[in-house]
């Protein structure tokens, strides 16, 4: 009825007044996929009679979301990261990796991003990392003297590394929306994930270098350890760490021989350092560490380094579990995010921290939080179909391709858009709503074209392009006027840090995340060093 | 948790009823896993073959439709029981129909619990005693789909959806009362087209209960179908039901931090310690 290009116009305006009249999102979508099956095939064919018809592609299109085993990682991440809340973990946690550090300029803030990229790599989600780094971090630097700005900056700005570094629920709906392999995902947005941070952590220590007074070190505590007598501590440290990695696997692989489940068999790949032939090396390794803990460390050192760190234990086993169950081929996503919140759960009941009102209160934040992101997802699917079907990606894209931009220019507008976008809407409203216009373009432009330095796999394309949405997101959190980050932090900062104040303070960071993303832009197959 | 702290939150809909519903709550829980037991003591004895298959399908198995049923109870009334006490996160229910809306909530919470329990089993039984079941993944499936969809419900009684506030809040109220009654006409539009193309398809496969085509064989679009048209619906409801208990209040302002809560936030201050000595 109505030529598509029209159509297409229409339901842009129609989003954007939908929008503003304070619509919500999920429901606007769903609503506009009615629009365009009547605007395309007219009114009276498709209510023609009750019952059947066009109309349908939206049920459809909802019951493929609701069947989907990939969603359900989506309230179980979240639901682990409501329980790490009310967990001491994040305490203890900071507590070790400050005594390694109180020393250092700049320590705290340092510390604060190492922790933040411990806690991105339990959790997929943002929101609860700021707030606990702000009321963990934040009330130390303020004490210490901390410039105000260098104290905000990195706790919101390592605080957003929750979605950069995997698990990651951002890269999850990309996956989702696009088919790209989620775990290919997570592998490639590890890399450019971990170069924001220590971009950050290069950041902090050159401030603090070239002003001092930014960040006074605290005064000396009394019988703590000098900075080399720390290192050893620290070596004693690892060593536990390692021992205790040795004895698990020992454990594991002498589990598979009682049960046979390591038997060589043809076409089986043998599994990693679970093998009988593996035994004598863990095993050695073993009695390797104990001689590093009781020789050359000496059996106090070892235990006192092993008490300055044990904080971390926790994390890492959590960390183990998630992210082991996804390499170690044990599990899919979601069955990982499963055994996460079980951890998790299992930890905090050792430490005597669960009850039965952090079970529930953590369940009716994931209830409210899952209603919320997967109707718009609904929504969503319900309108992808619809304009699919009436044939609109390839419109936009017939749009784009003819519009003669060079390649990096088509690039460049698309980041424009989700920098711009990433202002004013939530994460999931552009990877849903854009993502399926904007990717097919991408996967059109000219392989040689996209970057500066190397060159892509075409089946890479989409992973790149994953991970270079997932960074944009990063800005997003932090960009004023409603950058999630600003509103968490202010919610546990003291009355007077202003929301001004807080957004002064991202400025340096948000510059970091846009050096960031240019890395990506710039060379595309940093991604796949680990792919 | 003592029952004289849980008796001084308020009620919302129970009133004395509560501790009855507790008790009868209990009463399911205990029936349901005093029969577990008995099936599992009588399938180790040899004396019946009772497995996911048979839950699935009891076929005239009495015992197995009571433990169904005393199941469906405890969950029932857990529900009701726990709907009478407000979480302070939440949003007040007003009216019966937010109590409904609750409860649905309610349920939903339970079963993300069990799809941890379940996801666990199936771990532990696959990779620690290499017997995978048949089941677990498609039983994960079918009740995530409920899950998600009365999420949606609850997540609209609570308010919770994702919109975009900036030029509503300039609105004088009785233009933002408008632009309320044009959100909640076109959900209902929405709601009324995806019932009117839908209907047949969810009607034909309810009636014959149609299954997935696996192992286990859960009737997924045999219930997951209708359930969606009916849940829409009932989300059009809860629409304008919030629409009502809105009606009259004053024009509210909105920010990125009403999703913070500061009972939340004081929660995991306490959890944190005195973190000033830290």
């Amino acid at each position: 009825m109505v030529d598509i290009g029209t159509l297409s116009l229409i339901i842009l305006l129609g989003m954007f007044a939908l929008l503003a009249i304070g619509m919500p999102l999920g429901f606007a979508s769903a609503f506009l996929a009615v629009t365009t099956l009547v605007l395309k095939f007219g009114f009276e064919p498709v209510f023609a009679d009750f019952g059947r018809g066009k109309l349908n592609v939206m049920g459809q299109a909802v019951y493929r979301q609701l069947t989907n085993y990939v969603l359900i990682s989506v309230p179980l991440f979240i639901f682990m990261a409501s329980l790490l809340e009310r967990t001491g973990i994040a305490k203890d946690m900071y507590d070790s990796l400050n005594v390694w550090l109180s020393r250092a300029r700049g320590g705290i803030a340092v510390v604060t991003s190492i922790m933040a990229v411990i806690m991105a790599a339990m959790s997929g989600i943002i929101g609860g990392e700021v707030v606990l780094l702000g009321l963990i971090a934040l009330p130390q630097m303020l004490k210490l003297g901390y410039n105000q700005n260098l104290a905000i900056g990195t706790i919101c700005a390592s605080g957003s590394l929750g979605t950069m570094i995997p698990p990651s629920i951002v890269l999850i709906f990309y996956g989702l929306v696009t088919e790209t392999s989620i775990k290919a995902l997570f592998t490639a947005a590890f890399l450019p994930g971990f170069v924001l941070a220590t971009f950050f952590i290069t950041y902090i220590i050159i401030r603090t270098r070239l002003h001092p007074e930014d960040a006074p070190l605290p005064d000396p505590v009394p019988g703590e350890p000098s900075s080399s007598a720390k290192r050893l501590l620290f070596l004693a440290f690892l060593s536990c760490l390692a021992l205790i990695t040795g004895i698990v696997l020992m454990l594991r692989a002498l589990f598979f021989t009682v049960t046979g489940q390591n038997a060589i068999r043809e076409g089986v790949d043998p599994i990693g350092l679970g093998m009988v032939s593996d035994l004598p090396y863990l095993a050695g390794s073993i009695i390797a560490m104990l001689v590093l803990m009781f020789f050359v460390f000496g059996r106090a050192r070892t235990r006192q380094g092993w008490n300055m760190g044990k904080g971390l234990v926790a994390p890492i086993i959590v960390i183990g579990v998630v992210l082991g169950s996804i390499y170690g081929g044990i599990t899919g996503i979601t069955e990982a995010a499963g055994m996460g919140v079980v951890a998790v759960f299992t930890i905090s009941l050792i430490r005597g921290e669960m009850t039965y009102g952090v079970i529930w209160d953590s369940l009716t934040r994931t209830l409210k939080s899952t209603g919320t992101i997967i109707w718009v997802t609904f929504g969503a699917a319900a309108l992808a179909a619809s304009y699919t079907l009436a044939g609109g990606p390839s419109y936009i894209a017939n749009l784009i391709v003819g519009a003669d931009l060079p390649t990096m220019g088509i690039i460049m507008v698309m980041m424009f858009i989700f920098l711009i976008m990433g202002m004013f809407m939530d994460w999931v409203g552009i990877v849903l709503l854009i993502m399926p216009v904007f990717l097919p373009i991408v996967r059109t432009l000219p392989l040689e074209e996209i970057g500066f330095i190397g060159q892509l796999a075409p089946n890479h394309v989409a992973i790149w392009f994953g991970v270079t949405f997932c960074m944009n997101m990063q800005v997003s959190f932090l960009s004023p006027p409603f950058g999630p980050a600003a509103f968490y932090l202010k919610s546990v900062a003291p009355a007077h840090i202003s929301l001004t104040d807080i957004f002064k303070g991202f400025l340096p960071f948000i510059g970091i995340q846009l050096l960031a993303l240019s890395v990506l832009l710039i060379w595309p197959s940093i991604i796949e060093v680990f792919l | 948790m003592s029952n004289q702290v849980e008796d001084t939150r308020a009620s919302v809909w129970l009133g004395s009823a509560r501790n009855v519903m507790r008790l009868v709550a209990i009463g399911f829980s205990i029936a349901t896993l005093a029969i577990g037991a008995w099936l599992i003591v009588a399938n180790i004895t040899g004396g019946t073959q009772v497995g996911m298959n048979q839950l699935l399908r009891p076929e005239g198995n009495v015992l197995v439709k009571l433990l169904l049923g005393c199941f469906l109870g405890a969950i029932l009334c857990f529900a009701f029981y726990l709907s009478d006490t407000v979480n302070p996160i939440e949003v007040q229910p007003t009216g019966p129909f937010d109590v409904f809306s609750v409860i649905c909530g309610r349920v939903a919470m339970m079963a993300t619990a069990a799809i941890v329990i379940v996801m666990s089993y199936e771990v532990v039984s696959r990779y620690v005693f290499e017997r995978p079941t048949l089941w677990a993944n498609e039983l994960s499936l079918w009740i995530a789909g409920f899950v998600f969809l009365l999420a949606g419900l609850y997540a609209m009684q609570q308010r919770s959806h994702i919109r975009i506030y900036i030029i509503y809040d300039m609105f004088p109220r009785w233009m933002q009362k408008l632009a309320d009654c044009i959100s909640v006409f076109l959900i209902w539009v929405f709601a009324f087209a995806l019932v009117w193309g839908g209907f047949n398809e969810a009607k034909a496969k309810f009636l014959r209960m149609e299954t997935f085509g696996t192992a286990w064989d859960p009737p997924l679009p045999g219930t997951i179908k209708p359930a969606i048209l009916l849940i829409i619906c009932l989300v059009a409801l809860q629409a304008l039901s919030n629409l009502i208990a809105d009606w009259n209040k004053a024009p509210e302002h909105h920010s990125p931090a009403d999703d913070i809560d500061e009972d939340d936030i004081a929660k995991i201050r306490k959890t944190l310690g005195d973190i000033d000595n830290g």
